[in-house]
């Protein structure tokens, strides 16, 4: 219980600013892709399992709710990749770069390259959520 | 003097399993930007779910390509992401005892899954199951 306690208040509580946040939302990021991955690949296996089922679930991922969930999910594969490439980068070829300003630098970095990526894969989902599920744009 | 000698001392240490699968995290991943980059731009962004049923992902399985791609997806991407939890867990669990109970119970959850999408893969869309 203790080890919990010490991650958990650690995560909380230490102040590491840019590359405290990196960290954190690494983690957080490539848990929430591996919760949707799990639930996708047996989701998809229903079409062979379950065809029945499979519509069902469509149908689910169709909602309003879940096309925001989908958004993030968006987001959460872009920042993952670009900041797992800093950090495969940094380890293997450039060390010297796990500073502290270096590695502020980068994350600044890494964040604005999510944006890019993410934005317009935003619009075009908010797009489709608003011709399918709210009749706009001709839909 | 030989106290403060600057000699370098190098020594070898056998690779051990944290060690494999740590450089594995960073090679996977390199493979994972273009598989599932691709797959989530085509498949959630341009395609989008609202134009999915069952005759869509029958027809995109009739290509053999596309079902080596998803083979390819569903083997690197669990594992990265089992791999990737394991990493998770060790900061939460201390002992060695415990520690490896975690493992293997994360091995067994990934064979689980893995068997299941490799059985629609290879099984693909079933046609003859009446729908309603
Ligand atoms: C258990 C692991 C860690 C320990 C024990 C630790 C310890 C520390 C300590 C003692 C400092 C203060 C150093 C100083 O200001 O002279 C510091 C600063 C910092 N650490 Fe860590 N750290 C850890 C993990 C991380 C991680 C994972 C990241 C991000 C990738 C990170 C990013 C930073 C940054 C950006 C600072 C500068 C903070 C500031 O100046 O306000 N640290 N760390
Ligand atoms: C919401 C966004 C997503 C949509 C709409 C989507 C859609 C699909 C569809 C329709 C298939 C069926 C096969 C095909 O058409 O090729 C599939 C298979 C697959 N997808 Fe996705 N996908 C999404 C996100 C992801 C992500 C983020 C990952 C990886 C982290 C992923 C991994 C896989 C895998 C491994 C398979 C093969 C499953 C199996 O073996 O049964 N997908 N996806
Ligand atoms: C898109 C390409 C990807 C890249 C470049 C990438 C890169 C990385 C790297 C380098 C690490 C190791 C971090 C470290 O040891 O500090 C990592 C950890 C991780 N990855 Fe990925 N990854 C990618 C995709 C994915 C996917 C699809 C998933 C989910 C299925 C995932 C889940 C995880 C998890 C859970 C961790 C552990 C996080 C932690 O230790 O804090 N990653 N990733």
């Amino acid at each position: 219980m203790s080890t919990l306690k010490t991650t958990l208040t650690g995560y909380v509580g230490y102040r590491g600013r840019e590359g405290h946040y990196a960290f954190l939302l690494h983690r957080i990021t490539g848990l929430g892709t591996v919760l949707f991955l799990v639930i996708h690949i047996v989701d998809i296996a229903l079409v062979y399992l379950a065809p029945k089922g499979f519509l069902d679930v469509i149908a689910l991922y169709q909602t309003t709710l879940f096309g925001i969930g989908e958004i993030g999910l968006v987001f959460c594969v872009f920042f993952h990749g670009i900041n797992g490439l800093r950090i495969a980068y940094f380890d293997m070829f450039k060390p010297a770069n796990w500073s502290i300003e270096t590695g502020r630098n980068s994350t600044r970095v890494t964040l604005i390259a999510t944006l890019i990526l993410w934005l317009p894969a935003t619009f075009f989902m908010v797009r489709n959520i608003l011709i399918h599920n709210f009749g706009l744009f001709g839909g | 003097m030989a106290a403060t000698s600057e000699q370098i001392r190098r020594v070898k240490v056998r690779p051990n399993y944290d060690h494999v699968a740590w450089k594995w995290m960073r090679y996977s991943a390199l493979l994972l930007i273009p598989l599932v980059w691709i797959h989530v731009i085509l498949q959630d962004v341009i395609v989008g779910v609202h134009a999915m049923d069952l005759d869509y992902v029958a027809q995109r399985w009739a290509n053999i390509g596309w079902r080596i791609y998803d083979a390819l997806l569903l083997g690197f991407a669990m594992a990265h992401g089992m791999n990737g939890v394991r990493q998770v867990a060790n900061d939460f669990i201390k002992g060695d005892r415990a520690r490896s109970i975690m493992s293997w119970a994360l091995f067994v959850f990934w064979l689980a899954i893995t068997v299941i999408g490799a059985a629609a893969l290879i099984g693909g869309v079933r046609q003859d199951i009446p729908l309603n």
